[in-house]
């Protein structure tokens, strides 16, 4: 039983070929890239085409913004169900799958009803386990074969993004600093790690209270309110004005000095310690690694 | 003129949850785009009938009319939900004018979103750009901006075009009072189509577990460093 | 030819009075309806209170009794105006009766040299102590209105005294014996002259002082005891609601120009003497923000006065200033002519919420959580049970028959960490004393409070009638919560959506128990000062029972501004949920408990609790933020521990 697979750089796709391997071999793959620059609709229509000269049973992608742009344009091509940001896909009649609602915090079981399953795995939410890479299909003979009109909606140019640097409210990871800091320059730390993370800085009211940052940092219910895949809150107690600031964080790890404080309930990960000796530490062990 | 607009539809796709902040900014953008440049909009759902109150909410932000194909509240998936709403839209434009523009909220908060918008778009016939963070209408043709790879994708397609949009497109007005008691007053038609089988078959739901956050203790001072690292890299952070 | 004279005054001074007291009059004809006309008795005791007994200006000693004499004076001498009319006319005629009794002639006597010490006294707190509540004030005028009054009152006592001299007093000399003591300095041909021009001088005086009356701040003698008389009198926390049923063109969505403001609030206007003492009072002004009560009101009376229909915001004060109100009431608590600052601050929030869309954009965030997710935090609703896990609380259920009270919990106990201490220990304390009670959990939403603080009052009424249909359908009769604000809202407010319930407080509810001997505490070695929540003591006359709680704790000591002359956490108005400039007014309270020398900060309100306790991590004060329900509940299991002890 043949299964195609789309790919893109990046881990999100391995979880998808994880949960491909189950649904047959060999698996094959064709990359984001195949159209240049890229048109979601051609890479859709090249998926199409390769799918059926594979005779594929399922095509598999990651649930990224571009792999569930173009799965579901192969969907609606295809006029066939699409199961988006799945967590779990198992073969059978009908495939069963489960997908992820409500940002992960609600999960969907649902019988797929399709020839040919079409199916995104939600990002970082399955296990990577090793195998064989995948076929590389050669897309060649079906650019020629592309349509004007599967061109029509394409990258034309890329901007940097207005405002320079990722806003705070876009930023996938936010690291942020509250009292426990103690100074301005004391978030030089903060800045550093934020830094190798590819994050932004954020910080707590009483930081901007004393103006050691900008209130364009705040996080938090008259800051702003973020929604990161991942938000690092140092030497900051949880109160529920911040919290209103950061629950839509998928994780959120806190580190602070004081046990019982709010945040330490609320968080995913915590670290006990004080934040000027934890943070250097990370940081450090960040380096060790490049 | 920019618009030498008919129309501008705007559909907020949901399965009786409140109106998504997605779908917000597309409302707003429509009621800015009729104001810089005249025409009529139009804002549509798929719901149970209590969903006439985030109809009622989109046209207290200045929407012109709504129509609401009832449901009785059972889900609808992906491709169900596009087939009903492609009926309207073509039932209307027949009635009306052909609409230039129709935003869909990039997802809503539940199944079935990412893909409504695309389908409808297919059977339209018409190009469909997604996860939208700009736009500008220049006479025939809109410019769309995506967040992707740090920056922005640029896209540019000619009317008509069916976007998705995400929040921060722009800052939703707050409805003032009139506007919400002309709300109140303005047109909304209704139908009730017929569910076809489901193809995305919801079984069950269910609530994953350890929900309301278990705290993972990583360790006490500098030496957790190991281990947050290693929990940085199993998120996909690192 | 003295009788014409004076004839011919009158009629000018009295035509060019009447003409522009009709004006202001018809000014205030047009304001607005505002419903003031009930509860006569209660209204005639304030009047007699707060303006007969002028219990509002003795709130300061010294500034008050310089004031009272000079009123109490005013009414006294007041006879003695038609007096000096009769005697321009004819030096031999008086008043009948009156004019000859000996007592009425101390009277005057003692009055007219009081009234001269007040001026004195006046003019001394004004241009030698010079009080901070006179900044902005127009100290010209009134400078020209003391002058004018000891000028009264001089030629006065040089009238009686001539009077005297020339032996034309009808009551006997001994009677007066300051103008008794003055007339024995006055002999030769001239007093007779001084005769005739102390009366008409004294008459002109009084003539011209009615002509320049309703030109100036002095018109309050007039107006104030009118004002007065239509303040609240109970229900002080209880804003006018909007009426939305009435024609969309006629739906008065509060004040945007003056021809808005109601009939109460331009009266307020006129009643204002520019004394400054709700400035003094204000915590936003004394934590350096831009809102002065007193230069609000000032604002809107020039306005009025213009008769102008520019937009009041931002013509007559700025945005800052209508957001920087916390509505503690301090203000009104000090006003001594009955202006009610509250009504003005949230009839422009209204407009500038409700018809523009104005206002601080975080403040925006709130009232669209309010309005999505019924609780200004935003969160699920199936979330406010998750404070009372575990402790066997009962959810009411629809249809199941009523508890004896209703634990109305709020919103920050249930969405907040902190602020939940105070519902865990109130429930706890409950269920020990044997209470059937119940909460209604997820069918619970926001009263709408900061809603309607904020002039959100479309979002106010659909939430207040949700949760008046719930409490209705329940069945309740009487409803306990730990929310002042809640408190407020639903036993002041309700009852004009349809919903009336006995509303008590929690440290009412408690106190009561412990009187009844249900709980039993004994109070430990903690120090304890209690913060009196606006909304409980100063709108709500709630004082007594958080105190019995409180010495049922611990040993107590109060801070200086208690009680109705509490300061506030800085939480109402909304002002939770909205940045704050200037000086914290959070840490100012900290700083004034702290100086107590109290280990303990006793509160009875979740949003007391967070923001003081905020005051202290940000002050690094040694002091504990706790509920009275939680120290109650230490002081029960102290009690507990000892008899088992035993």
């Amino acid at each position: 039983m043949s299964v195609l697979v789309l790919m893109e750089e990046g881990d999100p796709s391995q979880q998808a070929l994880t949960l491909a391997r189950a649904f047959g071999d060999p698996l094959h793959a064709v990359r984001m890239e195949a159209a240049s620059p890229f048109a979601p609709d051609a890479v859709a229509a090249i998926l199409q085409r390769a799918a059926d000269d594979l005779a594929a049973t399922a095509v598999f992608a990651a649930g990224t913004d571009r792999g569930n742009d173009v799965m579901a344009r192969l969907a609606a091509r295809m006029d066939l169900p699409f199961a988006a940001n799945c967590v779990e896909a198992t073969l059978g009649d009908p495939v069963v799958v489960v997908r992820s609602r409500w940002g992960g915090s609600l999960l969907e079981t649902a019988n797929l009803h399709s020839p040919r399953a079409l199916i995104t795995v939600q990002p970082h939410a399955v296990r990577v386990s090793d195998g064989p890479p995948p076929i590389d299909v050669d897309v060649k003979p079906y650019l020629e074969t592309l349509e004007p009109a599967d061109r029509l909606v394409q990258v034309e140019e890329h901007v940097a993004p207005p405002g320079g640097g990722v806003s705070l409210a876009e930023a996938k990871v936010v690291v942020s600093g509250g009292r426990g800091v103690g100074s301005k320059e004391g978030f030089a730390i903060i800045e550093e790690l934020a830094g190798l993370l590819g994050a932004r800085v954020g910080c707590s009211r009483v930081v901007t209270s004393a103006g050691w940052r900008p209130h364009a940092d705040q996080v938090g219910q008259t800051g702003t309110k973020i929604s990161p895949d991942l938000y690092i809150a140092c030497g900051i107690s949880g109160a529920t004005q911040h919290m209103a600031g950061c629950k839509g964080a998928k994780r959120i790890l806190a580190i602070n000095s004081d046990p019982e404080a709010p945040i330490m309930s609320l968080a995913d990960y915590a670290v006990v310690g004080d934040l000027k000796e934890v943070v250097p530490a990370i940081s450090a062990e960040i380096k060790k690694l490049r | 003129m920019v618009l030498n607009a008919e129309g501008t539809a705007l559909e907020t796709k949901h399965l009786g949850f409140t109106i998504s902040p997605h779908e917000e900014c597309g409302v707003e953008e429509a009621v800015r785009l009729i104001e810089a440049g005249g025409g009529e909009s139009v804002v549509l759902t798929l719901g149970p009938p209590d969903a006439v109150e985030q109809l009622r909410d989109a046209m207290a932000l200045g929407i012109d009319r709504a129509i609401h194909l009832q449901t009785d509240g059972g889900e609808w998936d992906g491709q169900a939900t596009a087939a009903a709403l492609v009926e309207a839209i073509r039932a209307d434009e027949t009635a009306s004018e052909p609409f230039d523009l129709i935003f869909f909220g990039n997802e809503s908060a539940d199944a079935g979103g990412f893909q409504v918008g695309i389908r409808v778009a297919r059977a339209l016939s018409r190009p469909c750009v997604t996860g939208l963070k700009g736009l500008k209408v220049e006479g025939s043709s809109v410019r769309c901006e995506q967040d992707a790879n740090g920056g922005r994708d640029v896209y540019a397609v000619p009317l008509p075009a069916v976007l998705t949009v995400k929040e921060g497109l722009n800052l939703p007005r707050y409805p003032s009072v009139p506007g919400r008691m002309r709300a109140a007053r303005k047109p909304v038609a209704t139908a009730t189509p017929v569910r076809p089988e489901a193809r995305l078959e919801m079984t069950r739901l269910s609530v994953p577990g350890g929900q309301g956050r278990k705290t993972e203790m990583l360790g006490s001072g500098a030496a957790a460093a190991p281990r947050v690292v290693e929990m940085l890299r199993n998120v996909g952070v690192l | 030819m003295s009788a014409v004279a004076l004839a011919i005054a009158l009629l000018v001074a009295g035509g060019l009075f009447a003409r522009r007291a009709l004006l202001l009059f018809r000014i205030v004809r047009a304001g607005a309806p505002s419903n003031r006309f009930g509860e006569i008795p209660d209204r005639a005791r304030a009047e007699a209170v707060v303006v007969v007994g002028q219990s509002k200006l003795l709130q300061r000693l010294g500034p008050g009794l310089m004031h009272a004499v000079i009123f109490w004076g005013f009414l006294v001498l007041f006879p003695t105006i038609v007096i000096a009319m009769i005697g321009a006319v004819d030096p031999h005629a008086t008043l009948p009766w009156l004019g000859a009794q000996g007592w009425y002639a101390t009277l005057v006597d003692a009055f007219a040299v009081l009234v001269l010490a007040g001026v004195i006294a006046a003019f001394y707190i004004r241009k030698v102590q010079r009080p901070a509540r006179f900044k902005g004030s127009h100290l010209g005028e009134a400078d020209v209105i003391l002058a004018w009054i000891a000028g009264i009152v001089i030629s006065l006592l040089a009238w009686h005294s001539s009077q005297i001299a020339l032996g034309l007093n009808d009551y006997p000399r001994e009677w007066a014996p300051v103008s008794n003591l003055l007339a024995h300095t006055l002999s030769g041909s001239w007093v007779s002259i001084l005769e005739r021009v102390a009366v008409w001088t004294h008459v002109l005086l009084i003539l011209g002082f009615l002509v320049y009356l309703p030109y100036s701040k002095h018109l309050h003698i007039l107006v104030a005891a009118v004002n007065v008389f239509f303040t609240r009198t109970r229900a002080r926390g209880r804003l006018e609601p909007v009426d939305f049923e009435k024609p969309e063109a006629e739906v008065r969505l509060g004040a945007a120009t003056a021809s808005d403001l109601t009939w109460k609030q331009i009266l307020d206007t006129m009643s204002c003497t520019e004394c400054g003492r709700c400035q003094d009072a204000c915590p936003a002004y004394n934590t350096g923000k831009e809102l002065s009560p007193k230069l609000l009101i000032m604002a809107l009376r020039d306005q009025v006065r213009a008769q102008s229909d520019k937009p009041l915001v931002p013509n007559a004060v700025t945005d800052n200033v209508v957001w920087d109100c916390v509505t503690c009431g301090a203000c009104i608590q000090e006003c001594p002519v009955g202006i009610e600052h509250i009504d003005h601050i949230v009839d422009l929030r209204r407009n500038l919420v409700m018809l523009e869309s104005r206002f601080p954009e975080e403040a925006g965030t709130m009232l669209r959580d309010v309005d999505r997710a019924s609780n200004p935090w935003g969160k699920a609703p199936s979330d406010r049970t998750s404070w009372a896990e575990g402790l066997g609380v009962r959810v009411l259920q629809p249809g199941e028959a009523p508890p004896d009270v209703l634990l109305w919990v709020g919103c920050a106990p249930a969405f907040d960490e902190r602020a939940r201490q105070g519902a865990i220990s109130t429930a706890k304390l409950l269920l020990a004393a044997g209470v059937d009670f119940a909460i209604l959990g997820p069918r619970e939403s926001c009263t709408g409070d900061p809603a309607r603080r904020m002039g959100d009052e479309y979002t106010y009424q659909r939430l207040a009638k949700d949760n008046v249909a719930t409490l209705n359908a329940s069945k309740v009769t009487k409803i306990v919560t730990t929310c002042p604000h809640c408190f407020n809202t639903i036993g002041n407010e309700y009852p004009d959506f349809g919903g009336r319930y006995e509303v008590v407080h929690h440290t009412e509810f408690l106190a009561e128990l412990v009187r009844d001997g249900k709980l039993q505490p004994v109070a430990g070695d903690r120090t304890i000062t209690y913060h009196d929540s606006c909304y409980l003591a100063r709108h709500n006359d709630v004082i007594g029972a958080p105190r019995e709680l409180a010495a049922a704790s611990g040993k107590t000591v109060e801070m200086a501004r208690h009680g109705k002359r509490t300061f506030c956490c800085g939480a109402g108005g909304a002002r939770m949920w909205m940045e704050e400039r200037g000086k914290p007014i959070n840490e100012e309270r900290v700083r004034e408990a702290a100086s107590t020398g109290a280990d303990t900060l006793a509160v009875g309100c979740p949003f007391c609790t967070v923001m003081l306790d905020d005051g202290v991590r940000n002050t690094g004060t040694k002091l504990q933020v706790i509920d009275l329900a939680s120290l109650l509940s230490e002081a029960v299991e102290r009690k507990r521990a000892q008899g088992s002890a035993t």
